[in-house]
């Protein structure tokens, strides 16, 4: 069904925690339709899409992946304030795994394949970084993609050089619009692999190129992807992952039996035979006629809807490796701690002690992210002042603007009776309109725009009076008015202060 | 394009159906001028009341700037049409684009638009459909430029009235039997209709439809979900699906483009402005007649009060149905097996467009074409 001669590609959509559902895709379809991964032109994400697909083509393992998203969420409930907690660094435990998962050459295996999708601090554009040098490189690239503003931090990270946070802010399914993409979204909406709703509902919103359903189950899922739910939960979701993915290799005839029969021979004989029930369970159905096809295709979905209340038999289609992670990560503390804490009293006295902990162990965490930080500071430091210098210019250049415009405009209105000056427009619209919206978030990418601007409408400038060119004597009087020479020396003098900032 | 009819002919039509005053609006751009039109019709307000004069204030939307809104997307259009209201019972009126050729022996096709459209949502389409058939779209009643009459609150009951309304439409254009493709609410309607009507379809190709599997007993099951989330779908459940559009006011433009900012790229061929989210919103945030027909026809969330596939069975065995889905969509492609393991001795085809989701013919304008042109050649 996909075009073999113009290719694929894959697309992972961000989406914080629920990156479990990724992984179970993932799995499926590397298990099912290995040649559907190694054969895709490119492989693109965002934030947590971009994970499971470093993980994916990175040579990392997918289950290790689920152990360690299924960690960071146990780490982000232990607390009482949940993943806000202050002493939660969730890009440190990120980074961490990614180190400890990848493997040393995962820059060449992933080569020209991997696509993160970043979103630039300086004008809030959305870049797809697809080539790396290094594995500190790619960890840098998917930690910058994670990093979402106040959630993560404040500092955004910087990837050679430039600051970057979560591509989820400007594109979060990239390659969406294209035919020959297979778009994965836990989101029920408008993907190929997605979680089918129970609801008929068409309406829908789209965030940066997500479609997400409007269903109570959705609206469930968006409060699932920063502030995770229990394991188990999880779990289901990873589950859903991998049924949706495998459903969708069905609806496309794309399972590659083979390739399938060669993996799990090398799993013990046990799982084998399960396995092969299995595949014969979705090979017959399809032989069958249409009707035959449909009726189990309901009672699978009747299967799968009864399936989820029963914790034993939620992860059993998953394969072994992704099942025990998820086993493991699912099981309880069952120290004496543990038991007691989870009990109502102790967890009001937590909250109750909370105005009194919380500063303590602020401070202790504020402590540690100092040591971690010690290595960035001077870059970081650096940042933030040409942060505030920016900004300070940017309010301070507006104003004189202002003050100017004013001044110039009835310059202006008593030279054009000489008819000799080119309209007012020529002379504002380059800068003016450089950059239509001047929101808060666009204003540093409208200030680094300002030099070059400048010189463009200088040069706008030299071109109308050219063309105006009724004689050189009107040049000469428009230049040297006293009411455009002040123009112009204003001119030169901001272009100085703009340069200074843009340097560093 | 070559085939352009000319003036004469399009005139011609707006004569034989002579059902508007026709003043010939002026020549806009390049396209060819001959149009039906009827400006001073519209300015005849309809519905008073404090209500209703309150309601232009909070939302800035009126029928000129829908006219307009419209009229910007139809402006793109390079083939000849004609566009005017046909009149039908009860002071209703059809608002109707004709896109006629000149091959009177081929059954003409007629779109209808889904819950919440209007003929321009068609924009990307006419061109290639038009090409060798005559093709009529036109707004629903109670949507788009249409009529905005007061539905019955019974759910068949409001069926009924879209289906007549469809049905006095054909009497009125004189037409003998056509091709009927409607899209979600549209395809709901196509299929009611052709159950009613069985002489008058030839072929029906339902986009996407809405409103066909029945709601799942055990919804509940599915996932736990909890109970603040529950308790806040059951507090929006009595609100019209769009309601939260006209309260927004003077800011639901602006909700619309951020909500559905897929619509300016589904068609950024066409327009690289936002003329089709500016003319969805003005198609939504009149005053609600169709919308509240449609949420009397559902229960919650989205399924159909009265689903179409217990019914299909019993339409007529000879009228053939094609079943065009995008295969990224929500709506669940399974109906088209399912429509023919109901009919097992009716032609029943179902088409998947790669890439394309819920809005097929914009997704994918040319493979939808493409497939439509298909199907309608196999008609004769």
């Amino acid at each position: 069904m996909f075009d073999r001669e113009r290719g694929w590609s894959v697309s992972f959509a961000g989406c914080g925690f629920l990156g479990v559902y990724h992984i179970g895709a993932a799995t499926c379809l590397q298990e099912r339709a290995p040649h559907l991964i190694r054969d895709a032109r490119k492989i693109f994400g965002a934030s947590a899409g971009a994970l499971a697909g470093a993980v994916l083509v990175g040579g990392g393992s997918l289950a290790e992946a689920c152990a360690d998203v299924l960690g960071l969420a146990k780490e982000a409930r232990k607390r009482s304030l949940g993943p806000l907690h202050p002493s939660f660094n969730v890009i440190k435990i990120i980074r961490d795994g990614l180190f400890k998962n990848l493997p040393e050459n995962t820059h060449q295996l992933s080569a020209g394949k991997l696509c993160i999708s970043l979103t630039r601090v300086s004008d809030g554009k959305n870049v797809l970084v697809s080539n790396f040098n290094s594995k500190e490189e790619i960890v840098q690239a998917l930690i910058c993609s994670s990093f979402v503003p106040i959630y993560c931090g404040l500092i955004p990270p910087s990837f050679r050089g430039v600051r970057y946070v979560d591509g989820g802010i400007s594109d979060n399914l990239p390659q969406y619009e294209s035919k020959n993409t297979i778009t994965i979204s836990p989101f029920s909406g408008e993907c190929d692999i997605c979680p089918k709703g129970n609801s008929a509902n068409f309406h829908e919103m789209n965030v940066t190129n997500t479609s997400i359903q409007f269903s109570l189950g959705n609206i469930y899922r968006l409060t699932q992807a920063l502030f995770p739910p229990e394991p188990k939960v999880l779990g289901e979701i990873c589950e859903q992952g991998y049924s949706d993915a495998l459903r969708f290799l069905k609806e496309n005839d794309i399972l590659n039996y083979s390739v399938y029969v060669d993996l799990s021979l090398k799993k013990n004989p046990q799982e084998l035979i399960e396995d092969t029930d299995f595949t014969n369970k979705k090979t017959i159905p399809q032989r069958k006629g249409t009707e035959e096809m449909l009726k189990t295709k309901m009672l699978n979905n009747q299967l799968k809807l009864n399936t989820w209340p029963l914790d034993e038999r939620i992860f059993e289609h998953l394969p072994p490796r992704l099942r025990k992670a998820l086993q493991e990560a699912c099981k309880e503390k069952s120290g004496f701690y543990a038991q007691l804490s989870k009990l109502l009293p102790m967890r009001v006295m937590s909250y109750l002690i909370l105005p009194y902990t919380l500063p303590v162990e602020s401070a202790y965490s504020v402590a540690l992210r100092l040591v971690d930080w010690f290595p960035d500071i001077p870059d970081d430091f650096q940042w933030m002042q040409g942060q505030l210098r920016r900004i300070v210019s940017t309010v301070y250049s507006r104003a004189r603007n202002k003050l100017l415009s004013t001044s110039s405009k009835e310059s202006y209105a008593s030279l054009r009776k000489c008819q000799t000056v080119p309209p007012n427009v020529e002379f504002h619209s380059p800068y003016c309109h450089s950059k239509v919206p001047h929101s808060a978030a666009d204003l540093e990418g409208w200030l680094w725009d300002f030099p070059y601007c400048r010189d463009s409408a200088g040069k706008e400038i030299s071109v109308g009076i050219k063309g105006l060119s009724d004689s050189d004597s009107h040049h000469i009087f428009f230049m040297n008015s006293e009411e455009s020479g002040l123009e112009t020396d204003f001119d030169s003098s901001s272009d100085k202060s703009f340069r200074t900032t843009s340097e560093d | 394009m070559t085939r352009r009819a000319g003036p004469v002919m399009a005139g011609r039509v707006a004569l034989a159906l002579s059902l508007a005053a026709a003043s010939p609006a002026p020549a806009r751009g390049r396209r060819a001028p001959a149009m039906a039109e009827d400006g001073h019709l519209e300015a005849s307000s309809e519905g008073s009341g404090w209500l209703s004069s309150w309601l232009p204030a909070w939302c800035p939307t009126s029928l000129p700037h829908l006219k307009e809104a419209e009229e910007k997307i139809l402006k793109c259009i390079t083939s000849t049409y004609s566009k005017q209201y046909v009149f039908i019972s009860n002071g209703n009126k059809i608002w109707t684009l004709t896109f006629s050729q000149d091959l009177s022996y081929k059954t003409p096709l007629v779109l209808l638009h889904g819950f919440g459209g209007g003929v321009g949502l068609w924009a990307l389409n006419f061109e290639e459909l038009c090409e060798n058939r005559t093709v009529y779209a036109f707004d629903l009643l109670g949507f788009g430029r249409s009529s905005r009459p007061q539905f019955d609150t019974d759910a068949e009951e409001a069926e009924n009235q879209f289906v007549e309304a469809v049905e006095e439409w054909r009497q009125e254009v004189g037409l003998d039997r056509m091709i009927l493709l409607g899209h979600n609410l549209g395809g709901f309607l196509a299929a009611a209709y052709s159950l009613k009507y069985p002489s008058r379809v030839k072929h029906l190709i339902l986009v996407e439809p809405w409103g066909f599997p029945e709601r799942p007993d055990n919804a509940e099951q599915e996932r736990p979900i909890p109970i603040w989330i529950k308790a806040l779908g059951a507090m929006l459940s009595p609100f019209n699906p769009l309601a939260g559009l006209r309260l927004a006011g003077p800011f639901g433009l602006s909700l619309v483009q951020r909500l559905r900012p897929d619509f300016k790229r589904k068609y950024s061929s066409m327009f690289d402005d936002n003329t089709v989210t500016e003319y969805i919103y003005h198609c939504n945030v009149q005053s609600p007649s169709g919308e509240t027909a449609f949420k009397n026809m559902t229960v919650p969330y989205g399924w159909a009060k009265r689903p179409m596939l217990q019914r299909i069975a019993h339409m007529h065995q000879d009228i053939p149905i094609t079943v065009i889905y995008g295969a990224r969509s929500c709506i669940d492609g399974n109906s088209g097996s399912t429509i023919q393991s109901l009919r097992p001795n009716s032609y029943v085809k179902t088409i998947a467009i790669l890439g394309a989701g819920h809005y097929v013919y914009a997704d994918q304008p040319e493979d939808f074409n493409q497939k439509v042109k298909e199907i309608c050649d196999s008609v004769h």
